[in-house]
Protein backbone atom coordinates (compact mmCIF):
# COMPACT_ATOMS: atom_id res chain seq x y z
CA UNK A 1 0.00 0.00 0.00
CA UNK A 2 1.71 3.79 -0.79
CA UNK A 3 1.88 5.50 2.57
CA UNK A 4 0.18 8.60 0.24
CA UNK A 5 -3.27 6.61 0.20
CA UNK A 6 -3.59 8.43 3.70
CA UNK A 7 -4.10 11.90 4.12
CA UNK A 8 -3.51 13.19 7.67
CA UNK A 9 -5.49 16.45 8.63
CA UNK A 10 -3.88 17.74 11.73
CA UNK A 11 -6.29 20.87 12.32
CA UNK A 12 -9.64 18.49 11.93
CA UNK A 13 -11.56 17.90 15.04
CA UNK A 14 -11.60 14.19 14.59
CA UNK A 15 -8.90 12.72 15.92
CA UNK A 16 -5.89 12.03 13.69
CA UNK A 17 -5.84 8.15 14.69
CA UNK A 18 -9.38 7.89 13.85
CA UNK A 19 -9.16 9.65 10.41
CA UNK A 20 -6.32 6.78 9.75
CA UNK A 21 -8.65 4.31 10.96
CA UNK A 22 -11.87 5.91 8.62
CA UNK A 23 -9.77 5.92 5.35
CA UNK A 24 -8.14 2.72 5.52
CA UNK A 25 -11.52 1.28 6.85
CA UNK A 26 -13.41 2.56 3.54
CA UNK A 27 -10.26 1.67 1.34
CA UNK A 28 -10.54 -1.94 2.34
CA UNK A 29 -14.90 -1.74 2.22
CA UNK A 30 -14.07 -0.59 -1.56
CA UNK A 31 -11.81 -3.10 -1.85
CA UNK A 32 -8.86 -1.01 -3.31
CA UNK A 33 -7.18 -2.51 -0.80
CA UNK A 34 -7.29 -6.29 -1.07
CA UNK A 35 -7.66 -9.05 1.27
CA UNK A 36 -4.21 -9.96 2.03
CA UNK A 37 -2.39 -6.71 0.86
CA UNK A 38 0.45 -6.00 3.36
CA UNK A 39 -0.12 -2.21 4.99
CA UNK A 40 2.74 0.00 5.56
CA UNK A 41 4.79 -0.46 8.87
CA UNK A 42 3.39 1.78 12.00
CA UNK A 43 7.34 3.14 11.88
CA UNK A 44 6.40 4.00 7.75
CA UNK A 45 3.31 5.71 8.58
CA UNK A 46 4.40 7.45 11.30
CA UNK A 47 7.68 8.52 9.37
CA UNK A 48 6.24 9.53 6.42
CA UNK A 49 3.31 11.82 7.80
CA UNK A 50 5.81 12.57 10.91
CA UNK A 51 3.03 11.89 13.52
CA UNK A 52 3.18 9.76 16.58
CA UNK A 53 3.60 6.22 15.90
CA UNK A 54 1.21 5.06 18.75
CA UNK A 55 -1.65 6.48 16.91
CA UNK A 56 -1.01 4.69 14.14
CA UNK A 57 -1.12 1.93 16.47
CA UNK A 58 -4.01 2.73 17.71
CA UNK A 59 -5.33 3.03 14.60
CA UNK A 60 -4.20 -0.75 13.43
CA UNK A 61 -5.68 -2.13 16.73
CA UNK A 62 -8.92 -1.07 16.23
CA UNK A 63 -9.18 -2.04 12.81
CA UNK A 64 -7.89 -5.55 13.94
CA UNK A 65 -10.66 -5.55 16.44
CA UNK A 66 -12.87 -5.04 14.18
CA UNK A 67 -12.00 -7.97 11.76
CA UNK A 68 -10.46 -5.54 9.02
CA UNK A 69 -6.67 -6.45 9.22
CA UNK A 70 -4.89 -9.73 10.41
CA UNK A 71 -1.68 -9.18 12.59
CA UNK A 72 1.33 -11.05 11.11
CA UNK A 73 3.76 -12.83 12.57
CA UNK A 74 7.04 -10.50 12.39
CA UNK A 75 5.30 -9.39 9.44
CA UNK A 76 2.98 -6.32 11.01
CA UNK A 77 -0.03 -6.24 9.13
CA UNK A 78 -2.17 -7.11 6.39
CA UNK A 79 -5.53 -7.15 5.19
CA UNK A 80 -7.98 -9.66 6.53
CA UNK A 81 -8.55 -12.96 4.55
CA UNK A 82 -12.38 -12.70 5.92
CA UNK A 83 -12.62 -9.40 3.19
CA UNK A 84 -12.67 -11.84 0.36
CA UNK A 85 -16.58 -12.55 1.10
CA UNK A 86 -18.06 -9.04 0.00
CA UNK A 87 -19.66 -6.96 2.62
CA UNK A 88 -23.48 -6.73 3.12
CA UNK A 89 -25.07 -3.44 1.56
CA UNK A 90 -26.31 -2.86 5.00
CA UNK A 91 -22.82 -2.89 6.40
CA UNK A 92 -21.23 -0.58 3.98
CA UNK A 93 -24.20 1.30 4.32
CA UNK A 94 -23.42 2.05 7.88
CA UNK A 95 -19.42 3.37 6.36
CA UNK A 96 -21.78 6.40 4.65
CA UNK A 97 -24.01 7.21 7.98
CA UNK A 98 -21.60 10.12 9.60
CA UNK A 99 -21.75 11.76 5.98
CA UNK A 100 -25.06 11.00 5.37
CA UNK A 101 -26.57 12.84 8.89
CA UNK A 102 -23.85 15.75 8.29
CA UNK A 103 -26.12 16.27 4.97
CA UNK A 104 -29.78 15.93 6.68
CA UNK A 105 -28.08 18.64 8.99
CA UNK A 106 -27.47 21.21 6.41
CA UNK A 107 -30.35 20.30 4.41
CA UNK A 108 -32.51 21.17 8.20
CA UNK A 109 -30.75 24.30 8.55
CA UNK A 110 -31.30 25.34 4.94
CA UNK A 111 -35.13 24.59 5.44
CA UNK A 112 -34.89 22.26 1.67
CA UNK A 113 -37.78 19.96 1.61
CA UNK A 114 -36.90 16.16 2.21
CA UNK A 115 -37.75 15.47 -1.82
CA UNK A 116 -35.95 17.99 -3.72
CA UNK A 117 -32.68 16.70 -1.55
CA UNK A 118 -33.60 13.32 -2.65
CA UNK A 119 -34.37 14.20 -5.71
CA UNK A 120 -30.86 16.02 -5.73
CA UNK A 121 -28.90 13.31 -4.17
CA UNK A 122 -30.28 10.62 -6.64
CA UNK A 123 -29.14 12.89 -9.46
CA UNK A 124 -25.74 12.42 -8.55
CA UNK A 125 -25.49 8.71 -7.70
CA UNK A 126 -26.92 8.33 -10.99
CA UNK A 127 -24.67 10.37 -12.55
CA UNK B 1 28.98 6.59 47.52
CA UNK B 2 26.13 6.04 49.11
CA UNK B 3 24.52 3.13 47.72
CA UNK B 4 20.84 4.37 48.67
CA UNK B 5 21.53 7.74 46.82
CA UNK B 6 23.16 5.90 43.38
CA UNK B 7 19.92 3.36 43.26
CA UNK B 8 17.69 5.45 40.74
CA UNK B 9 14.37 4.74 40.53
CA UNK B 10 12.95 3.84 37.34
CA UNK B 11 9.61 4.01 38.26
CA UNK B 12 9.60 7.72 39.08
CA UNK B 13 8.33 10.04 36.43
CA UNK B 14 11.12 12.01 33.90
CA UNK B 15 8.81 15.19 35.38
CA UNK B 16 6.98 15.75 37.92
CA UNK B 17 6.16 19.11 39.53
CA UNK B 18 3.35 19.55 42.62
CA UNK B 19 1.57 23.25 44.15
CA UNK B 20 4.50 25.31 41.33
CA UNK B 21 4.00 28.75 42.67
CA UNK B 22 6.14 31.74 41.19
CA UNK B 23 5.42 35.63 40.82
CA UNK B 24 7.25 38.48 39.16
CA UNK B 25 7.03 41.95 41.04
CA UNK B 26 4.36 40.66 43.00
CA UNK B 27 2.32 39.63 39.93
CA UNK B 28 1.61 36.03 40.08
CA UNK B 29 2.75 34.10 36.92
CA UNK B 30 2.32 30.42 38.47
CA UNK B 31 -0.19 29.66 40.50
CA UNK B 32 0.18 26.42 42.33
CA UNK B 33 0.62 24.20 38.61
CA UNK B 34 1.04 20.55 38.92
CA UNK B 35 1.94 18.26 36.73
CA UNK B 36 3.22 14.78 35.35
CA UNK B 37 4.64 13.17 32.67
CA UNK B 38 4.78 9.54 32.01
CA UNK B 39 7.39 7.80 30.53
CA UNK B 40 7.27 7.73 26.99
CA UNK B 41 4.54 10.24 26.54
CA UNK B 42 4.80 13.63 24.58
CA UNK B 43 3.31 16.60 26.39
CA UNK B 44 2.63 19.45 23.83
CA UNK B 45 1.91 22.37 26.38
CA UNK B 46 0.28 25.67 24.92
CA UNK B 47 -0.07 28.71 26.24
CA UNK B 48 -0.19 32.64 24.82
CA UNK B 49 2.28 34.97 25.08
CA UNK B 50 3.52 35.47 28.38
CA UNK B 51 1.07 32.41 29.75
CA UNK B 52 4.45 31.37 31.94
CA UNK B 53 5.66 28.25 29.67
CA UNK B 54 8.81 29.17 30.12
CA UNK B 55 8.97 29.77 33.32
CA UNK B 56 7.31 26.37 34.03
CA UNK B 57 9.86 25.10 31.69
CA UNK B 58 12.68 26.33 33.58
CA UNK B 59 11.38 25.88 36.85
CA UNK B 60 10.63 21.64 36.20
CA UNK B 61 14.09 21.49 34.78
CA UNK B 62 15.59 23.40 38.23
CA UNK B 63 16.95 26.40 36.56
CA UNK B 64 14.85 28.89 37.97
CA UNK B 65 13.19 27.90 41.88
CA UNK B 66 9.64 28.53 42.45
CA UNK B 67 8.40 30.50 45.40
CA UNK B 68 6.67 27.48 46.39
CA UNK B 69 5.87 23.68 45.30
CA UNK B 70 8.48 20.81 44.30
CA UNK B 71 9.78 19.68 40.77
CA UNK B 72 11.25 16.42 40.22
CA UNK B 73 13.83 15.08 37.12
CA UNK B 74 13.84 11.24 37.00
CA UNK B 75 12.16 11.18 40.93
CA UNK B 76 15.35 13.63 41.91
CA UNK B 77 14.67 17.47 43.11
CA UNK B 78 14.92 19.46 40.15
CA UNK B 79 17.35 22.26 41.90
CA UNK B 80 20.05 19.52 42.65
CA UNK B 81 19.88 17.39 39.96
CA UNK B 82 23.11 15.15 39.98
CA UNK B 83 25.42 14.43 36.56
CA UNK B 84 23.89 11.32 35.92
CA UNK B 85 20.33 12.67 35.61
CA UNK B 86 21.81 16.06 33.53
CA UNK B 87 23.36 13.01 31.27
CA UNK B 88 19.33 11.75 30.58
CA UNK B 89 18.09 14.93 29.82
CA UNK B 90 18.23 16.87 26.57
CA UNK B 91 16.98 20.59 26.91
CA UNK B 92 16.44 23.37 24.10
CA UNK B 93 15.50 26.73 25.49
CA UNK B 94 14.37 28.96 23.06
CA UNK B 95 17.27 31.19 22.61
CA UNK B 96 19.35 29.03 22.72
CA UNK B 97 23.03 30.17 24.05
CA UNK B 98 25.96 27.81 22.51
CA UNK B 99 30.13 28.12 23.08
CA UNK B 100 29.22 30.94 19.94
CA UNK B 101 32.84 31.90 19.90
CA UNK B 102 33.45 27.93 19.03
CA UNK B 103 32.67 26.38 15.48
CA UNK B 104 29.58 24.38 14.76
CA UNK B 105 31.99 20.97 14.48
CA UNK B 106 33.69 22.07 17.49
CA UNK B 107 31.01 23.01 19.75
CA UNK B 108 29.53 19.38 18.81
CA UNK B 109 32.51 17.54 19.36
CA UNK B 110 33.66 19.07 22.51
CA UNK B 111 29.95 18.95 23.68
CA UNK B 112 29.82 15.21 22.61
CA UNK B 113 32.98 14.51 24.97
CA UNK B 114 30.93 14.61 28.13
CA UNK B 115 27.62 12.67 26.61
CA UNK B 116 28.15 9.24 27.32
CA UNK B 117 25.76 7.56 24.45
CA UNK B 118 26.45 10.25 21.95
CA UNK B 119 25.79 9.49 18.36
CA UNK B 120 28.29 11.23 16.27
CA UNK B 121 26.71 9.30 13.11
CA UNK B 122 23.77 10.92 14.03
CA UNK B 123 25.76 14.54 14.27
CA UNK B 124 27.58 13.92 10.78
CA UNK B 125 24.32 13.08 8.93
CA UNK B 126 22.20 15.78 10.35
CA UNK B 127 24.66 18.25 9.30
CA UNK B 128 24.99 17.25 6.13
CA UNK B 129 21.14 17.00 5.52
CA UNK B 130 20.41 20.36 6.23
CA UNK B 131 23.68 21.43 4.61
CA UNK B 132 25.35 23.14 7.19
CA UNK B 133 29.12 23.42 7.28
CA UNK B 134 30.85 22.23 10.80
CA UNK B 135 33.53 24.86 9.97
CA UNK B 136 30.90 27.57 10.13
CA UNK B 137 31.22 29.86 13.55
CA UNK B 138 28.14 29.94 15.41
CA UNK B 139 28.21 33.36 15.51
CA UNK B 140 27.99 33.50 11.69
CA UNK B 141 24.38 31.05 11.83
CA UNK B 142 20.95 32.26 10.76
CA UNK B 143 18.43 31.89 13.94
CA UNK B 144 16.96 28.82 12.05
CA UNK B 145 20.69 27.37 11.22
CA UNK B 146 21.21 28.04 15.37
CA UNK B 147 18.17 26.61 16.20
CA UNK B 148 19.17 23.14 14.20
CA UNK B 149 22.30 22.92 15.69
CA UNK B 150 20.82 23.49 18.96
CA UNK B 151 18.13 20.33 18.32
CA UNK B 152 21.07 18.49 17.04
CA UNK B 153 23.21 18.80 19.94
CA UNK B 154 20.21 18.25 22.25
CA UNK B 155 19.04 14.95 20.35
CA UNK B 156 22.39 13.54 19.50
CA UNK B 157 23.15 13.09 23.00
CA UNK B 158 20.08 10.52 23.05
CA UNK B 159 18.42 11.90 25.66
CA UNK B 160 15.54 9.74 27.65
CA UNK B 161 13.78 13.12 28.70
CA UNK B 162 13.65 15.87 25.68
CA UNK B 163 12.79 19.23 26.84
CA UNK B 164 11.95 21.72 23.82
CA UNK B 165 10.74 25.33 24.23
CA UNK B 166 9.52 26.56 21.49
CA UNK B 167 12.18 24.47 19.28
CA UNK B 168 10.35 25.32 15.78
CA UNK B 169 9.44 28.95 16.06
CA UNK B 170 12.80 29.64 13.83
CA UNK B 171 12.51 26.69 11.42
CA UNK B 172 11.34 26.50 7.72
CA UNK B 173 8.49 23.85 7.13
CA UNK B 174 10.90 21.51 5.84
CA UNK B 175 13.41 21.49 9.12
CA UNK B 176 10.02 21.59 11.14
CA UNK B 177 8.46 18.50 9.58
CA UNK B 178 12.24 16.67 10.08
CA UNK B 179 11.53 17.74 13.89
CA UNK B 180 8.66 16.26 14.21
CA UNK B 181 9.54 13.23 12.71
CA UNK B 182 12.24 12.82 15.04
CA UNK B 183 10.45 13.71 18.28
CA UNK B 184 7.70 11.53 17.03
CA UNK B 185 10.18 8.03 16.07
CA UNK B 186 12.07 8.59 18.91
CA UNK B 187 9.28 8.38 21.47
CA UNK B 188 7.46 5.51 19.73
CA UNK B 189 10.40 3.92 19.03
CA UNK B 190 13.16 4.40 22.01
CA UNK B 191 10.03 5.29 24.67
CA UNK B 192 11.63 9.29 24.81
CA UNK B 193 9.54 11.29 26.71
CA UNK B 194 8.94 15.18 25.23
CA UNK B 195 7.58 18.27 26.72
CA UNK B 196 7.48 20.85 24.23
CA UNK B 197 5.97 24.19 24.07
CA UNK B 198 4.53 25.89 20.71
CA UNK B 199 2.18 27.71 19.30
CA UNK B 200 1.83 25.94 16.18
CA UNK B 201 -1.41 23.98 17.57
CA UNK B 202 -0.88 21.79 13.94
CA UNK B 203 2.44 20.24 14.93
CA UNK B 204 1.62 19.45 18.46
CA UNK B 205 -1.25 17.41 16.96
CA UNK B 206 0.58 15.51 15.08
CA UNK B 207 2.96 14.57 17.64
CA UNK B 208 1.88 15.10 21.03
CA UNK B 209 0.26 12.11 23.06
CA UNK B 210 -0.79 14.61 25.73
CA UNK B 211 -1.63 18.07 25.66
CA UNK B 212 -2.35 21.12 28.68
CA UNK B 213 -3.42 24.99 28.38
CA UNK B 214 -1.54 26.54 30.45
CA UNK B 215 -3.62 29.86 31.23
CA UNK B 216 -3.36 32.50 33.85
CA UNK B 217 -1.10 30.51 35.71
CA UNK B 218 -2.82 26.92 35.97
CA UNK B 219 -3.84 24.36 33.23
CA UNK B 220 -7.08 25.18 32.18
CA UNK B 221 -7.09 21.71 30.33
CA UNK B 222 -5.03 18.62 30.33
CA UNK B 223 -5.97 15.67 28.40
CA UNK B 224 -4.86 12.58 26.41
CA UNK B 225 -4.97 13.70 22.46
CA UNK B 226 -6.86 11.13 21.39
CA UNK B 227 -9.37 11.65 24.36
CA UNK B 228 -9.75 15.38 23.14
CA UNK B 229 -12.63 15.02 21.11
CA UNK B 230 -14.81 12.80 23.60
CA UNK B 231 -14.15 15.36 26.75
CA UNK B 232 -14.41 18.60 25.19
CA UNK B 233 -17.10 20.04 23.12
CA UNK B 234 -18.84 23.27 22.35
CA UNK B 235 -22.79 24.00 23.41
CA UNK B 236 -24.61 26.47 21.02
CA UNK B 237 -27.85 26.75 23.04
CA UNK B 238 -30.69 29.55 21.45
CA UNK B 239 -30.34 33.03 23.51
CA UNK B 240 -34.05 31.47 25.33
CA UNK B 241 -32.21 28.49 26.62
CA UNK B 242 -29.83 29.95 29.02
CA UNK B 243 -29.73 33.50 30.11
CA UNK B 244 -26.02 34.48 30.11
CA UNK B 245 -25.79 35.25 34.09
CA UNK B 246 -27.23 31.81 34.91
CA UNK B 247 -24.68 29.99 36.83
CA UNK B 248 -21.94 27.93 34.94
CA UNK B 249 -22.89 24.22 33.72
CA UNK B 250 -21.39 21.45 35.15
CA UNK B 251 -17.72 20.94 33.41
CA UNK B 252 -17.79 24.62 32.15
CA UNK B 253 -14.87 26.42 31.03
CA UNK B 254 -15.49 28.98 28.87
CA UNK B 255 -18.96 31.16 27.46
CA UNK B 256 -19.49 33.81 25.07
CA UNK B 257 -22.19 35.42 23.36
CA UNK B 258 -22.29 35.03 19.89
CA UNK B 259 -23.24 37.59 17.44
CA UNK B 260 -26.73 36.20 16.23
CA UNK B 261 -27.39 35.76 20.04
CA UNK B 262 -26.89 31.97 20.54
CA UNK B 263 -24.99 31.29 23.82
CA UNK B 264 -21.44 29.27 23.05
CA UNK B 265 -20.24 27.35 26.03
CA UNK B 266 -16.87 25.00 25.84
CA UNK B 267 -17.66 22.31 28.33
CA UNK B 268 -15.39 19.40 29.62
CA UNK B 269 -17.33 15.92 30.30
CA UNK B 270 -15.23 12.81 31.43
CA UNK B 271 -15.37 10.58 29.22
CA UNK B 272 -18.46 8.21 28.54
CA UNK B 273 -20.81 10.65 30.46
CA UNK B 274 -23.25 13.00 28.88
CA UNK B 275 -23.22 16.55 28.10
CA UNK B 276 -24.83 18.95 30.18
CA UNK B 277 -28.78 18.50 29.58
CA UNK B 278 -29.03 22.28 28.21
CA UNK B 279 -27.41 20.80 24.77
CA UNK B 280 -30.51 18.28 24.69
CA UNK B 281 -32.47 21.96 24.25
CA UNK B 282 -34.62 21.96 21.08
CA UNK B 283 -32.15 23.45 18.42
CA UNK B 284 -29.34 23.03 20.67
CA UNK B 285 -26.65 21.23 19.30
CA UNK B 286 -22.53 20.24 20.46
CA UNK B 287 -19.82 20.93 18.17
CA UNK B 288 -16.51 18.76 18.01
CA UNK B 289 -13.66 21.22 18.61
CA UNK B 290 -10.29 20.78 16.67
CA UNK B 291 -7.33 21.82 18.93
CA UNK B 292 -6.61 25.59 17.57
CA UNK B 293 -10.50 26.17 18.24
CA UNK B 294 -10.53 24.93 21.14
CA UNK B 295 -8.02 26.79 22.69
CA UNK B 296 -9.21 29.78 21.08
CA UNK B 297 -12.27 28.95 23.07
CA UNK B 298 -10.87 28.99 26.37
CA UNK B 299 -8.37 31.00 26.30
CA UNK B 300 -9.30 34.11 24.90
Amino acid sequence: MDKDLLSILPAAPEPIYQQIAAQLRRLIMSGRLAAGEELPSVREVAGHHAINPMTVSRAYSQLEAEGLLDRRRGKGMAVAESRRRPLSDERRLEELDAALEDLARQARELGLPAARVLERLRGLLER
Amino acid sequence: MNALMAARDESAAPLLCEGITKRYDGQPVLSSVGLEIPAGAVLGLIGRNGAGKTTLIRILLGLLSPDAGMAYVFGEPALNLRDGAMMRLGYVPQQPDMLAWMRVGEMLEFVGAQYPKWDRAFVRHELERCGLDPKRRLTALSPGEHQRVALIRALAATPELLVLDEPAAALDPVARRDLLREIALRAGESGTTVLFSTHIVPDLERVASHVAFLHNGSFVLSSPMDELAERYGRLVVPAAAVPVAADPLPGELSRRRRSDGTLAVVVARSPGAAWPLVGTAPQARVDALGLEDLFIEVTQ
